[in-house]
């Protein structure tokens, strides 16, 4: 009986696990088979490293994946830094708490393309903002906000979409924290940022880990805010690879940056994860 | 000087209810005073306002003789008992109970020395190193005991300390309460609905209703001599019946006419007995009462008997033998000391 | 996203807070101001631009439009493939739904109902379309297809999307399917009831709004999803967010992205209130006694 019921399960995960195990394991096969020169369009499969040693060695491939890895850090961490005392103000209802709530996820609903042309409006150089500074006379000259070197732009549309994902998270595991264990704190001599530091934090790392890794991953395969509002003296890592297969077909190159986008998201975001946790935990040693 | 002291304090919340009206109340160091009154009378906010949680909205609460009105509980000499215990989840039962003297910062060797004596006072030394859920409730309860008391504050509040234990492990923890307090010379502000509780364990108590103080006094002054209809019934079962006054010590009832020792007070309303006063067997002189039993339940210990008279429904009296031995009526007499005078209404 | 499930079945609402004082009504006004500009400017700078007049523009130093016309509406909707865009993704995203859903469904029920070694692993890797680069994915989904010898466009990009959806749809209906109460089918058995008959009595009314809102959600995905959409469709088959692309990439139009932005985006929010809408009467429905 016990072996019909192994197959009963396995039969009904098929469809939807196994095609997501198939379709992901072979788009990841192929990525890196074809870093090492194999699944070639034209010409003779083989390995080699010729391809890596290639992308490696080039200046560009460093400043990308820095540059990635910069703006998924920035957005990971500030998204979350931008939630939380957001999430604690929301954690008990008020009058409005609800329309705030809304407001403030409105921009997941907001599609990546769609939220790059709104603020290419605004902070555009003769844009509102700039209007506005000039007008009230912080400046006299409109700043360069789009395709600015620093990567403003960028960082402010990251962190304008994915804060709201962080305040999803968050404000779910902060409402699950009792008014009765916070009351208990502040009885026991816990001001607000020990509340915080010592009960709070350490009740929800799950989420707060969370929200890093997908904000980090999300943000290191960036695309669409690069291309529409980032420098343009460096590329991120998805702009690089997409540049690479779109001049001369460069495939096998494009499929070293892939495969180390995929590393770099990985391994950043759990890294990313540990450290938070080892900061959250060394709160707790007083 | 007074431990802690409350002077005309009231709380109106925001939406306009008001929780509590004018309570005054003084407690003693050292003594164990009980707030007790149906639920929604007011207790917790009470109690809430004691530990500095909610302002209040009118009057002052003083702490050995100091004004704390507007201190917050973090800065407060107070330490409070919850009723879902309000463990830190993610905290062993040791760093649960460090937590207050940590905050404190209390210095290491003291509280390891108070963290070992409470480990042993609540019988959880072999529980150290475990997270609150995965003990039992009256495990639970014992740490969240502890924890308070590593602050070795100066009034421990304790709300409906033992509304989530069964009935066997609350009389046991109710021991182990007045014992730590008696070890450890705490006041405590102890609140319950439940009437026993407040008895076996008070030095005081103070009855509360609808936001407002009915009656303080002594677990025996408030059981014997009830100045309101509430308080005589809310603390055991009391009998109330109208009364019109005939002199100083004879009133009209609808029981008869009944003589009383006590002085008819101007402001009351009933006069009050309850169904252990009554005396069978005997029938010579006054206060004889004789009437149809409508209902009879045994109760083991007595039986209990339902009478019915004109103007006076389901008068209870306990018949101190089985059931079967009773009547179809019953005759008995309500000794004239034992009648009581009380103001107010009846619910 | 992810949690969309769970955020439409929240809690029933606790009293209200008793610190709502004035510091609360301060903090509001001023991030409902924030909001305002957050959310209005940038929205209503859209619809400026979509109404330009394309003989006077809108320059620099004018603070508002110097003519407003539908004109653009109409050049873009003649001019340009938009058209067809619009009926590629509306074609799409509704066969997109449909088949995640089912290729869904048997998992969830798996999930919901089941208890078996590596059911938590097995959960975590239904995640795994959401933690690979959407751009890599295309890439090489796209390199994959070539190698199989795919060529049908839409085929290929409903494959990937279906893919890429899965746990959306797979989380909705675990939670949907959790919700199925046993005494419910016990009952319905007892009585006598048909397979088909116990489906409608039992599974029918708890997993509806779970079914509506991973339909919902997948269509609105599917609409928004830019890289594999432009990776494996370009240039024949094109969609809304390919054509966005071309007006904001190196041949910038200001007044045609615009008109592609809203939409784009306009459908989506309103299909999101009508799911908010959805969760929300459908839960009271739902709650019965635990046990
Ligand atoms: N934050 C609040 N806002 C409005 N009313 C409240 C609030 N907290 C308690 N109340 C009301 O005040 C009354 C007393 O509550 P409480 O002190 O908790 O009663 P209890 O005696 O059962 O502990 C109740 O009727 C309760 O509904
Ligand atoms: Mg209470």
């Amino acid at each position: 009986m016990r072996w019909r019921r192994t197959l009963l399960i396995l039969a009904l995960l098929t469809p939807g696990l196994g095609v997501i195990l198939l379709m992901i394991g072979s788009v990841f096969y192929v990525a890196v088979m074809q870093s090492f020169g194999y699944y070639n369009l034209v010409g003779e499969d083989s390995f080699s490293l010729e391809h890596w040693e290639k992308v490696l060695g080039s200046k560009q491939f460093s400043r990308s994946l820095s540059y990635s890895a910069y703006i998924a850090v920035v957005a990971a961490i500030g998204s979350v830094i931008l939630a939380y005392p957001i999430a604690i103000w929301l954690r008990r209802p008020f009058r409005g708490s609800l329309a705030i709530s809304a407001v403030l996820k409105a921009p997941l609903f907001v599609p990546g393309l769609v939220a790059s042309f709104l603020f290419l409006n605004v902070i555009a150089f003769h844009g509102v903002v700039n209007q506005f500074l000039m007008w009230i006379g912080i400046t006299d000259e409109p700043i360069r906000m789009q395709n600015d070197r620093g990567a403003w732009g960028v960082v402010f549309l990251q962190l304008w979409k994915n804060m709201p994902f962080a305040l999803l998270l968050l404000t779910g595991a902060v409402q699950s924290i009792s008014d009765e264990v916070l009351d208990a704190a502040r009885d026991l001599g816990a001001g607000s940022f020990a509340r915080f530091r010592k009960v709070i934090a350490p009740l929800t790392v799950q989420a707060m880990q969370a929200a890093l890794i997908i904000i980090f991953i999300g943000a290191a395969g960036d695309f669409a805010f690069q291309v529409t509002a980032g420098p343009t003296n460096v590329q991120s890592m998805a702009q690089y690879m997409v540049f690479l297969k779109d001049s001369f077909g460069r495939w096998n190159q494009a499929a070293v940056v892939g495969v180390s986008l995929m590393i770099l998201a990985l391994f950043g975001s759990l890294i990313l994860a540990f450290i938070s946790s080892v900061v959250l935990k060394s709160g707790n040693k007083w | 000087m007074t431990a802690l002291r409350s002077i005309d304090v009231s709380k109106v919340f925001e939406d306009g209810f008001t929780a509590l009206a004018d309570i005054n109340l003084s407690v003693d160091p050292g003594e164990f005073v009980t707030l007790l009154g149906p639920s929604g009378c007011g207790k917790t906010t009470l109690l809430k306002i004691f530990a500095g949680f909610y302002a209040p909205t009118t009057g002052r609460v003083e702490q050995n003789g100091a004004d704390v009105t507007s201190a917050p509980p973090e800065k407060r000499d107070t330490a409070m008992c919850f009723q879902s215990y309000a463990l830190f989840p993610h905290l062993t039962v040791a760093e649960n109970i460090e937590f207050g003297p940590k905050q404190n910062r209390v210095d290491r060797d003291e509280r390891l020395d108070r963290l070992n004596e409470l480990l042993r006072q609540v019988d959880l030394e072999r529980h150290r190193e475990k997270l609150p859920n995965k003990l039992s409730g009256g495990q639970q309860q014992r740490v969240a005991l502890a924890r308070a008391l590593a602050m070795r504050p100066s009034v421990v509040l304790f709300d409906e300390p033992l509304s989530n234990l069964d009935a066997k492990l609350r009389e046991q923890v109710r021991r182990e309460i007045r014992g730590l307090q008696r070890k450890f010379g705490f006041t405590a502000i102890y609140v319950t609905h439940d009437q026993s509780e407040a008895l076996a364990m008070s030095d005081r108590v103070v009855v509360m209703s609808g936001g407002k103080v009915e009656q303080i006094g002594a677990p025996e002054e408030v059981y014997q001599r009830p100045e309101t209809a509430f308080v005589a019934d809310f603390i055991g079962s009391a009998n109330l019946l109208p009364f019109d006054r005939v002199d100083d010590h004879v009133v009209e009832t609808p029981l008869g006419r009944l003589t009383v020792s006590n002085r008819p007070d101007p402001n009351a309303r009933f006069i009050c007995w309850r169904p252990e006063d009554a005396e069978f067997g005997v029938s010579e002189g006054g206060n004889i009462v004789t009437s149809d039993i409508s209902e009879r339940a045994y109760q083991g210990a007595y039986t209990d008997l339902h009478i019915s008279v004109a103007g006076a429904p389901d008068q209870r009296l306990h018949w101190p033998g089985g059931a079967s031995c009773v009547g179809q009526s019953a005759t008995f007499r309500l000794p004239p000391e034992r009648i009581r005078f009380v103001r107010g209404e009846i619910a | 996203m992810v949690s969309l499930a769970d955020s439409g079945a929240t809690v029933a609402p606790k009293k209200p807070t008793r610190r709502a004082g004035a510091l609360n009504r301060f903090l509001m006004i001023v991030l409902m101001t924030i909001v305002a500009i957050w959310l209005i400017v940038p929205f209503s700078m859209a619809v400026l631009w979509s109404l330009v007049d394309p003989e006077t523009g809108w320059n620099y130093p004018d603070l508002l439009p110097p003519s407003l016309t539908h004109l653009r509406w109409v050049e873009v909707w003649t001019t340009t493939a938009l058209p067809q865009a619009i009926a590629n993704s509306y074609m799409l995203a509704p066969t997109v739904a449909v088949v995640t859903l089912i290729l869904a469904s048997p998992t969830a029920y798996c999930f919901a109902r089941y208890d078996f070694a590596g059911k938590g692993l097995a959960q975590l890797a239904t995640l795994l379309p959401l933690v690979v680069p959407g751009f890599v994915l295309a890439i090489f989904f796209s390199s994959l297809i070539f190698s199989l010898g795919i060529y049908s466009r839409f085929l290929s990009i409903l494959m990937a999307h279906c893919v890429l959806f899965l746990p959306y749809a797979i989380r909705i209906m675990t939670v949907s399917f959790g919700q199925v109460r046993q005494d419910l089918i016990d009952a319905a058995r007892d009585l006598g009831a048909s397979p088909l008959a116990v489906f409608r009595a039992a599974y029918m009314p708890a997993l509806l709004p779970g079914i509506l809102a991973s339909l919902i959600i997948v269509f609105i995905q599917s609409i928004e999803e830019f890289a594999i959409a432009f990776i494996v469709g370009a240039p024949n088959f094109t969609t809304i967010p390919s054509i966005l692309y071309s007006y904001l990439g190196y041949n910038f139009i200001r007044p045609n992205a615009a008109v592609v932005s809203l939409i784009l985006v306009v459908p989506n929010v309103l299909l999101m209130l009508g799911l908010e809408r959805l969760l929300k009467s459908a839960n009271p429905a739902q709650t019965g006694v635990k046990g």
